[in-house]
């Protein structure tokens, strides 16, 4: 295809956005690269054209978009500095944050052991709170430590109980039918000298009966008495009392 | 475009919010098509606020079906500058281009490092000025197609020509761009 100069610059924006068919790209490249007029002409457009595409836009200034809602929808409400501070507590973040911080305060008021029934100013001075709260976490601190004791004697109680319904039933077969029969708490003829020692002493294969194990219970507590000094005397009583 | 069309429907019932979100949605195209027509940021910004004016006023002539909102506000812009070129036409000095000075602009600089940003700055002012000494239909054309970058088919409905002429007007504005920069001594890598 023969190519000239007129076509060259007629054809250039084609060329440049890639809009020549193949063969005039073709032709077009040939003449370029041989034409000591076109080839400048081609380089200073094509640096011109990525020049300007490189350009980043303008940055709008920073009134026009009030300016144009202005001119079309009218003057917008202006927004003072006091008037956008008020209106920040109407909002839900705010709220949440106010309620939070009312939770908390009760919480501390309360636990500081501030009397809501017969609210006094004398209560919210310093040193009361302070001596009131140094009350408050003693008392939970008590009341912890007989929760936890409790829960110690309670279990104590299971443990046993648990032992003495398994022992006659596990024990029944391997006991001899010939064995002596002895009373409970008695080994060689003599009576032990304390609770544990009736405890140890009884013979596997007695004939366990309501009242046997009532006095086995309240031998226990006796014993669990014994070796558990801080147990609750409530409780134990309470124990005690229900067995008998 | 369809988010356009959304928009502008609610404008004309009346959602002033829809308003406002088209404003900020077309401000800086329309500020940059202005800005690189007149090359004066203060006739820019008098001309944009113009331009989204006459579109609140004629937003109900607007037809989703015969083009984009962005192809149909890019026209309106197109006809304002070109009435405003016709109107300080009179009052316009033509500067040579030895007088013109460039002027350093304030441009998107996110990621760039000043010296980049600097020589982006200096190169935009000349290409501005180049711009200004081309004629009105051979700049409008170079800034739809190489500055918005918009296709021949959107640039053919802007200027309402067939398009035979948007190609040649885009041709002959590149040629005498590229002409007036070399003269400029303008040489970018």
């Amino acid at each position: 295809m023969n190519w000239t100069c007129e076509q060259t610059e007629l054809m250039l924006t084609d060329y440049l956005d890639r809009l020549l068919p193949t063969d005039e790209q073709h032709a077009f490249d040939l003449h370029v690269n041989t034409c000591e007029r076109c080839a400048p002409l081609v380089a200073d457009v094509t640096r011109a054209v990525h020049t300007m595409h490189s350009l980043p836009e303008l940055d709008v200034p920073p009134r026009l978009v009030y300016n144009i809602l202005d001119a079309t929808v009218g003057p917008r409400e202006t927004v003072t500095r006091w008037s956008a501070f008020l209106r920040s507590f109407a909002s839900p973040k705010f709220a949440y944050g106010s309620l939070s911080v009312a939770a908390t305060f009760l919480m501390l008021v309360t636990a500081s052991g501030f009397n809501w029934k017969k609210p006094k100013v004398a209560d919210l001075a310093p040193a009361a709170i302070y001596r009131n709260t140094n009350r408050q976490i003693h008392l939970a601190y008590a009341r912890g430590t007989k929760y936890v004791s409790d829960l110690r004697v309670v279990y104590e109680i299971q443990s046993r109980l648990r032992q003495d319904n398994e022992l006659p039933t596990s024990n029944e077969g391997t006991v001899p039918e010939t064995a002596p029969p002895k009373r409970p708490g008695t080994t060689d003829g003599t009576t032990p000298a304390s609770p544990r020692q009736q405890n140890r002493a009884r013979v596997p294969g007695d004939v366990v009966t309501a009242s046997n194990q009532s006095d086995n219970l309240s031998s226990h507590l006796r014993v669990l008495a014994e070796e558990l000094p801080v147990l609750s005397g409530k409780l134990s009583l309470a124990m005690s009392e229900k067995l008998y | 475009m369809e988010q356009d069309a959304q928009l502008v429907q609610q404008c004309l019932q009346g959602d002033g919010s829809a308003w406002e979100e088209l404003v900020r949605r077309h401000s800086r195209r329309i500020f940059n098509i202005c800005y690189r027509f007149t090359g004066n940021r203060t006739e820019a910004e008098d001309l944009s606020q113009d331009v989204f004016l006459r579109v609140y006023r004629t937003l109900g002539s607007y037809r989703s079906a015969h083009g984009g909102f962005a192809t149909w506000m890019t026209s309106v812009t197109r006809n304002l500058l070109i009435d405003h070129y016709r109107r300080t036409k009179r009052d316009r000095v033509t500067d040579s281009l030895d007088d013109a000075m460039p002027v350093v602009e304030n441009k998107e600089s996110a990621g760039r490092r000043p010296d980049e940003q600097a020589l982006l700055g200096e190169l935009s002012s000349q290409v501005q000025v180049a711009l200004a000494h081309l004629s009105p239909e051979l700049r409008e054309a170079v800034i739809l197609r190489d500055l918005q970058q918009l296709e021949y088919s959107e640039i053919q409905a802007v200027l309402a020509v067939p398009e035979g002429t948007v190609k040649s007007r885009i041709n002959r504005g590149r040629i005498e761009l590229a002409r007036i920069l070399q003269q400029m001594g303008v040489r970018p890598s």
